[in-house]
């Protein structure tokens, strides 16, 4: 998916000083709890359950370009384990790998723009003085 | 979703994104079967009989018991995984709202340009309350309020999607499970009751005001909330389903209605997200829109009855941005709303269990509603 918003904004973005398409937010405002007395282990689990949801979403679209193919009958058998990109396809399973990686360490790059976005602005709006005011 | 009535306002999953929402609904599904009840387990046969060899008491209230199990491994790791679960399912939303962005947004104002029923009307000079811009409530990024380009109804297709998988579905086809509970209720405790002019308080994407617009055909029914973006959903969506709302950009503790407006004042769990102060002024302004003999209806979500019940409900309290639901928990609401203005014979606190499956329960097994109650007095 990432290389599919990757690919659009490329394609749709010819002058230099053209304005960054506008993303909608995937990280919600608000206090991180911390689980575990080692914030190690907080990152680990939401990395591992990051990695189940990905190989899940893998699996799914594997059985079904296996199904279409069989369906199709243009799959033989051995087929993919022979295969090898080429430079272009190798290129663009870079750019899909590279993205997935950047997700799975989003938990480590949270830390330091959390250390980044205080020492910047200041503390952010306590929630729970919100609420009792 | 299996049932999800997939109306033109919601964008269509691609392959990846309807796998990643899949994955969500397991994962999300294991955890309040297999997972969430072992808190329970773990509370009475470990923690509570140690609490009691050491104190010689059980624990008395939802605070000791939050000191002991939130120390607990199982516990701590069955958080972790049920905010993981939260967090994923929004992007799994969020992913194809934003493949089909410009879509949604020309189909929304293809409806207000066109022929429609009801009406929409927005105030961009409207303060945020604090409460909705201290955390964004249930960690969707963005929260309810946030226009990320112009004419924005991202986050209520964001909404929309993302309560029908955080119920596993159990909110009906169209998310209309908590206007059809209050619906039930009015039919069956207040049968005589015919309103003319109904007000739903925060309705956010308008899935309960629709119910009440279906309901109640006859009647003009009026929409509230503070973020632009649900609104402008709510009302495409509204005109999508066929229902007559009227949709306003408007904050619940002062609207612009008249005094004495309507026969009928709503929300469905709307109260806990606000703050102690907002809660008193929506109930006086409840009080001041409500016409003689006009009801006053505010469903509520369980608060649980035991330590430990009332501890794992408010666990959305702190881990999903409901700030103010814990403090809900210790309000007497009777008591705000004679503070609000409202006399002791006015008001009552019922408890309703509707004659509804609900498949999927994140925090409990056991579901009641309460619903704050109030007949103005006077003679209709």
């Amino acid at each position: 998916m990432a290389t599919r918003k990757m690919k659009r904004s490329r394609k749709s973005a010819p002058a230099a000083t053209q304005a960054p398409a506008p993303r909608i937010a995937r990280v919600a405002k608000g206090k991180k709890p911390q689980y575990f007395s080692d914030p190690a282990i907080d990152k680990l689990l939401w990395m591992t359950v990051t990695l189940m949801e990905e190989l899940s979403v893998t699996r799914d679209r594997l059985d079904a370009v296996e199904r279409l193919l069989a369906k199709k009958r243009v799959l033989r058998a051995n087929e993919i384990d022979r295969w090898k990109p080429d430079a272009k396809s190798a290129t663009e399973r870079d750019v899909r790998r590279k993205a997935f990686v950047d997700r799975m360490m989003r938990a480590v790059h949270a830390e330091l723009d959390e250390v980044l976005r205080t020492s910047h602005r200041g503390a952010e709006d306590d929630p729970v003085a919100a609420v009792e005011s | 979703m299996k049932g999800f009535k997939q109306h033109a306002l919601l964008p269509t999953p691609q392959h990846d994104e309807q796998a990643r929402q899949d994955f969500v609904g397991a994962l999300r599904g294991h955890l309040s079967a297999r997972v969430m009840p072992g808190n329970y387990q773990l509370f009475e046969r470990r923690v509570a009989p140690r609490f009691e060899a050491e104190q010689g008491r059980p624990p008395a209230d939802e605070q000791e018991v939050r000191e002991s199990m939130t120390r607990e491994p199982y516990y701590q790791f069955w958080s972790a995984l049920q905010r993981r679960s939260q967090e994923l399912l929004w992007e799994s939303v969020i992913d194809p709202t934003e493949r089909e962005w410009q879509t949604l947004i020309d189909k929304s104002r293809g409806v207000r340009s066109a022929r429609r029923r009801g009406s929409l009307r927005l105030n961009p000079d409207l303060p945020l309350p604090r409460y909705h811009a201290a955390a964004d409530i249930h960690l969707q990024p963005g929260g309810y309020h946030t226009d990320f380009r112009a004419d924005d109804v991202a986050a209520g297709a964001i909404y929309d999607k993302g309560i029908n998988l955080y119920m596993g579905g159990a909110l009906g086809s169209e998310n209309d499970l908590m206007g059809n509970t209050l619906v039930a209720y009015l039919r069956e405790r207040h049968p005589t009751h015919q309103p003319k002019k109904i007000l739903d308080l925060g309705c956010a994407i308008g899935n309960s005001t629709v119910v009440w617009a279906k309901a109640f055909p006859k009647s003009e029914v009026h929409g509230i909330d503070v973020g632009a973006p649900v609104l402008r959903y709510a009302h495409a969506r509204a005109e999508a389903l066929g229902a007559k709302v009227h949709f306003s950009q408007q904050n619940a503790e002062q609207t612009d209605f008249p005094d004495e407006s309507f026969d009928l004042v709503i929300s469905h769990i709307v109260l806990h997200e606000t703050s102690k102060s907002a809660l008193v002024r929506i109930l006086a302004e409840c009080r001041r829109l409500l016409k003689p003999g006009g009801l006053m209806l505010h469903l509520e979500i369980p608060r649980g009855r035991t330590p430990i019940e009332k501890f794992m409900h408010n666990w959305e309290s702190y881990n999903n941005n409901e700030t103010f639901s814990r403090y809900m928990t210790r309000i007497d609401l009777l008591a705000e709303a004679r503070k609000a203005g409202f006399t002791q014979r006015e008001i009552a606190l019922e408890e309703f269990v509707p004659k509804m499956d609900i498949a999927q329960m994140n925090y409990t097994q056991h579901f009641l509603w309460k619903i704050l109650v109030a007949r103005k007095a006077g003679v209709v």
